[in-house]
């Protein structure tokens, strides 16, 4: 499997100022609910879900998605963002078992 | 060869796996389903009859689901954005019906969130939008599922 906690994010190449566009991103995660059997050993799978993803635009908080085991594997989000000024994009997401990342691209607003 | 109280002792110990059976599956899971009404009890105060169904959010979910393990949901809302304080997802007859909370705010310029969620069986997707005076909004999708997602 991929590794992971690997994420891709995908912004318009072409943005101007006060268009509203899509922030998509897919991160590589087995997202495990805790009460799945594994078939051979016949034991629970321990539960293993990303628990918080943070958009920050220049610092500043745009939105935080808490998420759980109800969302599905290699989980996909995509919210809506204002183009005001450009900047850096970061993504933060945690998940429960400790993990930690950090996803960061250049928004360019023409 | 077999004889015939082999056969019987056969019979026996099957009979009684099967009397046991029941008992140990149940307490291997432990856990109980939540309801819905706890489930929205527990994140918004409130139970599935104080919700008011509203007209300004949509829910885009397929009618059937071919896998319950990726149902893409979509939700917007017509509503500015600085109204609105979180955006919740339930799915009803999910083991846990809470699936995710997203607090939005006005750098995202609209009302709009997209994922892919599990489904453990048919059963209404509910958007519940809470707005910052405190009002609570309610759309739902009734998604059937022909193959779980959930185990």
């Amino acid at each position: 499997m991929a590794r992971i906690g690997r994420a891709i994010v995908r912004v318009p190449r072409r943005i101007s100022k006060g268009q509203v566009f899509k922030v998509q991103m897919v991160i590589t995660h087995p997202m495990e609910t805790g009460l799945r059997k594994d078939k051979k050993t016949g034991k629970l799978i321990p539960a293993h879900y990303l628990t918080r993803i943070e958009f920050l635009f220049n610092g500043k908080r745009m939105t935080t998605i808490h998420s759980g085991p109800g969302i599905s594997k290699n989980p996909y989000f995509a919210v809506m963002m204002k183009a005001t000024e450009s900047g850096t994009l970061t993504i933060k997401y945690e998940d429960n078992k400790g993990g930690k990342w950090e996803k960061s691209l250049k928004v360019s607003v023409a | 060869m077999f004889t015939r109280r082999d056969l019987f002792k056969i019979a026996g110990v099957g009979a009684a796996a099967l009397l046991i059976a029941p008992g140990s599956v149940k307490e291997s899971f432990g856990v109980k389903k939540i309801s819905i009404d706890d489930a929205l009890k527990e994140h918004l105060g409130v139970t599935l009859k104080d919700l008011k169904e509203s007209n300004l959010i949509t829910v885009k979910a397929p009618t059937i689901a071919e896998s319950g393990a990726n149902v893409p949901v979509q939700v917007k809302a017509n509503i500015p954005v600085d109204q609105v304080e979180a955006l919740y997802i339930f799915a009803d007859n999910n083991f846990n019906p809470w699936v995710t909370k997203v607090e939005l705010s006005s750098m995202n310029g609209e009302v709009f969130f997209a994922t892919r969620i599990k489904l453990a069986k048919t059963s209404p997707v509910r958007a519940v939008i809470k707005m910052k005076d405190g009002s609570l909004l309610m759309a739902v999708k009734e998604v059937k599922v022909t193959v779980g997602g959930c185990g």
